[in-house]
């Protein structure tokens, strides 16, 4: 039982991690029905951003976690400007944003293979490879801050769309596109906003990410797949959905991992996606269309 | 999408001569590929024919690509699954049964066939853009799968016997049946476009409730699409990994495979006959001079990124979809 209880604890504190990441994702999706396939690049890139200001200047990767909030939320808000007015009107818009995002990823992922390579990276800040030993359970260090770090992450998140002006601007346009413009709400201006907020949690992600597990560019792909599963099994556009999902998963993989072995980890989460979309298509909390 | 209406009024005499046209053109075309191989002669030769059979290959895959993703408006990210698993089929019955590949290629195609219908059976649960999440998830599950299994070599690969054709010769066989499956799949993407079948598929693309309420079996419809974009695939798949003589996961199950189809399709013109065969060319010659100037592998990847965005945004029609848009698509690339 304790060993059990041990892997749960360990599922948990990355599935927070897990949570923050698909939020991102899932909030994209809910504003601007865009689904990022760039999202998994941007998080590798984050990673990247925290692994250097570790290596030139030793800074905390906590510190640059806060320091990528802006960065990245600047970067998302520039890349929306440039990339996303001119779809806009399209006949298939969901399946070009899709299209669009993917090539992102393409290009984001040469860029950081050309200039960062593709050798295997991890930030080694001192907690990194520490662990608390709390009774019979052992927590390590580096997980449990970057699940309280997260869990702060998205508590914030949730304060601002549930108590600010545009945060409600944000909720509106996830409810009803049309109606939310309707009364008022500036929708572009919010989905632009929203896609800032997503990159912005993508980087913090990434920093966040950097000491979880070793990463190089092509390592994306695995990631947005791994997301892109769980905000399909927590219905696409809910940011309560994604989370659950994460945590749920994440524990399950766990178990995967040490049941059989980490090579099937990742396959937890697409045949969960695959049972998912037999089972319930629209998602834990997704909202099943009517015509 | 393709317009149901022809945009040029034809009569039925010009319509007749540009029929001549376009089959005098496409003659000359399958004259030039048919003695392609007497190049040997000339110097230089198994560069080309392996640049013809990269260029038929890519034919075949986005053909078949395009009637799912084009006809159907159903983006599979993860279609390469199907190419990866011919390959390892025909493989596995070389290597462990000793049956060649040129025999076992319509065999591998079925296997892929059957498996688009499973993936059909799930991934068409939903539809738009959680349809695409559920086919990368696809591939990546069988990516894992054939990294892991022992019996085909697991991430060290499989290694097939070497053709048994005299070493000068060797590209020959692959460059027809390379050539032969191209022009296959480019048949049955004409075929399909023009039948009942593509009637419905398009009405899908168009509008899926409406064509439902219409009538149309559009469950039965899209599981018959993405079987049939499953069937050459694989046999392409078969005989490229018996070229290679070395199969390894990491040389078909990488999502990039799958982006080179969907770039194709896109520059060519989703959902166009022509489009498919216009892109595979164009892009074929885009890889082989940036790998010429450029070399480094990363710099490929962002170009195909760079490419994709470009067309996406300026160009979505695709060269066929814009040129016919604009009444200037010549007579003998207008095959639908």
């Amino acid at each position: 039982m304790t060993a059990f209880l041990q892997v749960v604890i360990l599922g948990l504190l990355l599935g927070g991690v897990y949570a923050l990441m698909a939020s991102g994702l899932t909030l994209m999706f809910g504003v601007m029905r865009v689904v990022n396939l760039a999202h998994g690049a941007f998080i590798i890139l984050g990673a990247y951003f925290a692994y250097y200001l570790f290596e030139w200047i030793t800074l905390d990767p906590f510190i640059s976690m806060i320091l990528a909030i802006p960065v990245f939320f600047l970067l998302g808000v520039g890349l929306h400007r440039l990339l996303f007015p001119r779809l806009e009107g399209s006949h298939r818009f969901g399946e070009m944003t899709v299209l669009l995002t993917f090539g992102l990823a393409f290009i984001v992922e040469g860029l950081m293979s050309f200039f960062f390579t593709g050798i295997f990276r991890t930030t080694n800040p001192p907690y990194s490879t520490e662990a608390f030993i709390w009774g019979s359970f052992f927590v390590p260090k580096g997980q449990f801050f970057a699940c309280i770090a997260s869990a702060v992450l998205l508590i914030g998140l949730w304060a601002f769309l549930k108590w600010t002006r545009v945060g409600s601007g944000v909720r509106a346009t996830m409810q009803n596109r049309d109606a939310a413009q309707l009364v008022g709400v500036n929708v572009r201006g919010v989905s632009t906003f929203s896609f800032g907020i997503g990159m912005a949690v993508a980087g913090a992600a990434g920093a966040l990410i950097s000491f979880l597990f070793p990463f190089f560019p092509f390592r994306h792909w695995q990631w947005i797949a791994i997301l892109l599963s769980l905000i399909v099994v927590g219905g696409m556009g809910s940011i309560k959905g994604a989370v659950v999902a994460a945590l749920v998963l994440s524990v399950l993989s766990s178990i995967v991992t040490t049941e059989l072995s980490p090579i099937w980890a990742p396959l937890t989460f697409f045949l969960a996606l695959f049972i998912t979309l037999i089972i319930r298509p629209q998602g834990l909390f997704g909202k099943t269309r009517r015509i | 999408m393709t317009d149901l209406k022809d945009a040029r009024p034809d009569t039925a005499e010009t319509a007749s001569r540009s029929n001549r046209t376009r089959w005098m053109v496409l003659l000359a075309v399958l004259a030039l590929a048919l003695t392609l191989p007497l190049a040997r002669f000339l110097g230089t030769y198994n560069y080309i024919l392996q640049v013809g059979i990269v260029v038929f290959m890519w034919i075949a895959l986005t053909s078949s690509w395009n009637i799912l993703g084009g006809y159907t408006g159903y983006i599979s990210l993860g279609h390469n699954v199907f190419f990866g698993v011919g390959a390892y089929v025909s493989g596995i019955l070389l290597v462990y049964n000793d049956l060649s590949p040129f025999v076992t290629a319509p065999l591998a195609g079925l296997v892929a066939l059957l498996l688009g219908v499973l993936a059909g059976l799930i991934t068409f649960r939903t539809k738009g853009p959680a349809f695409i999440v559920a086919t990368i998830a696809l591939l990546l599950v069988v990516f894992i799968l054939m990294d892991n299994w022992e019996f085909i070599g697991a991430s060290n690969g499989l290694s097939l016997p070497l053709p048994p054709f005299p070493v000068e010769w060797v590209k020959v066989p692959f460059y027809y049946a390379m050539l032969l499956t191209a022009i296959l799949s480019v048949m049955l993407g004409h075929r399909v476009a023009h039948s009942k079948m593509g009637l419905a598929l398009r009405a899908i693309a168009e509008d899926e409730t409406k064509a439902e309420v219409a009538g149309i079996n559009t469950r039965l419809f899209k599981l018959m699409a993405f079987a049939l974009s499953a069937f050459f695939p694989g046999v392409a798949g078969a005989i490229w990994g018996y070229s290679l003589a070395y199969l390894r996961p990491t040389a078909f199950f990488l999502i990039s495979v799958a982006a080179q189809m969907v770039l194709m399709a896109i520059i060519g013109g989703r959902g166009t006959v022509a489009g498919p065969v216009v892109g595979a060319v164009f892009l074929v010659a885009l890889n082989e001079f940036s790998i010429t100037y450029f070399g480094a592998s990363e710099i490929n990847l962002t170009i195909t990124g760079v490419v994709m965005v470009l067309a996406l945004l300026f160009f979505p029609l695709g060269l066929v979809g814009t040129l016919r848009e604009n009444g200037r698509l010549p007579v003998w690339l207008d095959w639908d």
